[in-house]
């Protein structure tokens, strides 16, 4: 992935950069707001990680000009700010994701992924299959091999979430977000207690776990 | 004056009074002119009929006659008309207006009174028979009534005038102590005496209505003052702890060997500093009522069912047991990501501080135009000297310090029920704990 990082703050930046490096992205790192707005618009990156605050000119603004001025370029919002509002104003100015300082490297790796390989939101597929799972969203039908799941309607939510990332890591708070519409962290396990009831009907009669917990990141589900 | 005229209390006074006594100046005049207009007109036509009335003798009984009748007019005790007869030549042959023969028609003379000396009169002047006619009159008693008009509108002018000034020293005088007072309160707070509210009186006036907004803006602004220092004091207070804890780990990871499970113990100390300050800043933005965006209407008997279901497996998988009685149908105006964080939080608190087996109930019931939403367990219950102090901020019940917690959960379901002008009611649910989110219903 070529990833663009607009942060200030150097600590954090290296950090960021360090990290995606280390993944095997290209990045470029940009620590105020003109230069920003500069290199997004200039260069095809494939996603921008775009710090709330920058000096010359602030995120919101430089992600009001990018929008602006057509470019359509997944967006990462970082804030320090974790309000409500604060929110909303930067999902209004056209950002994709939004995530609050401080974050874990790992959960912000997830949302990159989650946001480079999102399918366009109009005409996603409505059927997906990982390995012998089977799911479809006009029918709510969830099949493994031959046979029938039946699945609450949250458990439906959190498999739809783990097929259509299929690979990729899905965090609690994604889960949380997308599945619940929770914008805060309650600080209690009801993903848990969901995704395991989930996985039990899912595997009930099979030897092969598709879903793989990575301790304190989230979760992922393969094919093989 | 220049003080005076600063205050604009005072301009206003003054420039009010100023106004008035225009008015009554701008009246005066009219009334004068018209008063003189009219008389002026009436001596006129007196005049005129007059002269009317000795054409026709002249005509009756000639110059001889019109003589007569002068005379015997002239002697009638009240008349006030003057009479003159010049001949041809000019001269006065008749009556006793002494003067020039005017020209003829309406002219003003003067004339030699015999009592006064020379005067300004009035005169019709017409030819009769060769000779002319004169009738004049004095406008003494004219003049007498513009002097009284004049005088009685130059009295009040100056009577309001000096009233006006009374009155705006008075009322300027009034305004400035009603602003001082004002003015003093806001110095004391600028002061640091935060405590300090403008006096209102009982009369309800404009300035009681704006010393109310004003008082409850205050109020207001002390709330929000009290809460960012609790918010303060509470940071330094409990974050220390963990804080330290966090260091030691630190410091024994960096003396041993190297130590993955002391560095695992200290990532999740701070990430449980990080889950305190946000619960706290979250309870900071609530009470600020920053948030009044998000308000909308929403039915919370869903959104009670809904958490329900989200709700009841992280429950089971805990050794007990949720049952809901909420349906849907119970509009509220609120902000839905709050009202359910409260809900977790009353449910959390239910599951966390109970013993496996308790059967916890989630309900919504209507009470005298509000909606309760409680959620209730068959515990152990808190005693009741306990149970204000459990909504307060870091207050954790001795016996259960063991147990998780930040002891935030409650104060913030307090905050989000007085955001949506609702309460946190802590009750005994016999046996067992209840807590109930009153709501107002639209």
């Amino acid at each position: 992935m070529h990833i663009l990082i607009a942060e200030d703050d150097d600590p954090t930046a290296r950090l960021v950069e360090h990290g995606l490096l280390e993944r095997g992205h290209a990045v470029v790192r940009v620590a105020d707001g003109p230069g920003a707005l500069r290199a997004a618009s200039d260069d095809p990156f494939d996603v921008v990680i775009l710090d709330r605050m920058l000096p010359g000119l602030d995120g919101i603004q430089v992600l009001r000009s990018l929008r602006a001025a057509g470019v359509r370029t997944p967006v990462l919002l970082l804030t320090a700010l974790g309000s409500i509002a604060d929110r909303v104003a930067g999902l209004e100015a056209g950002a994709d994701d939004y995530l609050v300082k401080p974050f874990a490297f790992a959960e912000l790796a997830a949302r990159l992924d989650a946001l480079y390989r999102r399918p366009a939101m109009t005409d996603g597929p409505t059927r997906f299959v990982v390995g012998d799972v089977t799911l479809d969203l006009l029918r709510r039908e969830v099949r493994r091999g031959d046979r029938d799941i039946r699945l609450q309607p949250r458990e439906f939510a959190i498999l739809e979430q783990l097929m259509r990332h299929a690979g990729q890591v899905v965090t609690r708070t994604m889960f949380l977000e997308s599945v619940w519409n929770f914008h805060f962290d309650p600080q209690t396990n009801i993903v848990e207690s969901h995704l395991s009831r989930m996985r039990t009907k899912l595997n009930d009669g099979f030897d092969h776990d598709p879903i793989e917990t990575l301790r304190g990141v989230g979760y992922r589900m393969t094919s093989a | 004056m220049t003080t005076l005229w600063r205050s604009a209390a005072y301009r206003i006074a003054f420039t009010y009074s100023a106004a008035f006594a225009l008015a009554i100046a701008v009246l005066g005049a009219s009334v004068y002119l018209a008063a003189d207009a009219a008389f002026r007109h009436q001596l006129d036509a007196g005049i005129a009929e007059e002269m009317t009335d000795l054409a026709r003798t002249y005509r009756a009984g000639g110059l001889d006659g019109v003589r007569a009748a002068i005379d015997t007019r002239r002697s009638g005790a009240a008349n006030a008309y003057h009479y003159a007869l010049f001949d041809a030549a000019g001269r006065r042959v008749a009556g006793a207006l002494d003067t020039m023969r005017p020209a003829p028609g309406w002219s003003d003379i003067r004339f030699v009174d015999p009592a006064e000396g020379e005067d300004a009169g009035r005169a019709l002047a017409r030819p009769i028979g060769g000779a002319t006619l004169v009738v004049a009159v004095d406008p003494e008693s004219l003049e007498r009534l513009d002097a009284v008009i004049l005088l009685l509108f130059a009295g009040a002018f100056v009577i309001v005038l000096m009233l006006g000034t009374v009155g705006a020293l008075v009322l300027g005088r009034y305004l400035r102590l009603k602003l001082a007072t004002i003015g003093d309160t806001a110095q004391a707070i600028v002061a640091g005496d935060l405590s300090q509210r403008i006096p209102i009186g009982r009369r309800g006036d404009e300035f009681d209505i704006v010393a109310t907004s004003v008082n409850v803006m205050l109020d207001r602004i002390a709330q929000l003052l009290d809460n960012l220092q609790q918010v303060s004091s509470d940071l330094a207070h409990d974050l220390r702890t963990p804080l330290s804890r966090l260091r030691g780990s630190l410091e024994a990871a960096l003396d041993g060997p190297s130590d993955r499970a002391t560095l695992k113990a200290a990532l999740r100390q701070s990430d449980d500093i990080l889950a305190l300050f946000a619960a706290i800043l979250r309870i900071s933005e609530v009470e600020g009522g920053g948030i009044g965006r998000s308000m909308e209407m929403l039915d919370v008997g869903e959104l009670a069912g809904d958490l329900c279901e989200t709700y009841a497996p992280a429950v089971a998988d805990g050794g007990r047991t949720l049952t809901c009685r909420a349906t849907a149908g119970a509009p509220v105006r609120g902000d839905r990501e709050l009202l359910a964080q409260a809900l977790i939080n009353l449910l959390d608190n239910a599951q966390v501080h109970t013993p496996a087996g308790t059967a916890i109930t989630l309900a919504l019931t209507r009470q005298d135009g509000t909606i309760r939403l409680s959620v209730a367990d068959d515990g152990p219950g808190v005693a009741e000297a306990d149970r204000a102090r459990i909504v307060r901020r870091f207050v954790r019940l001795e016996e259960s310090r063991s147990r998780p917690g930040n002891g935030l959960g409650l104060n913030l379901v307090a905050a989000i029920a007085a955001l949506h002008r609702g309460r946190l009611t802590i009750e005994d649910n016999r046996p067992g704990l209840r807590a109930v989110l009153v709501l107002p219903a639209p």
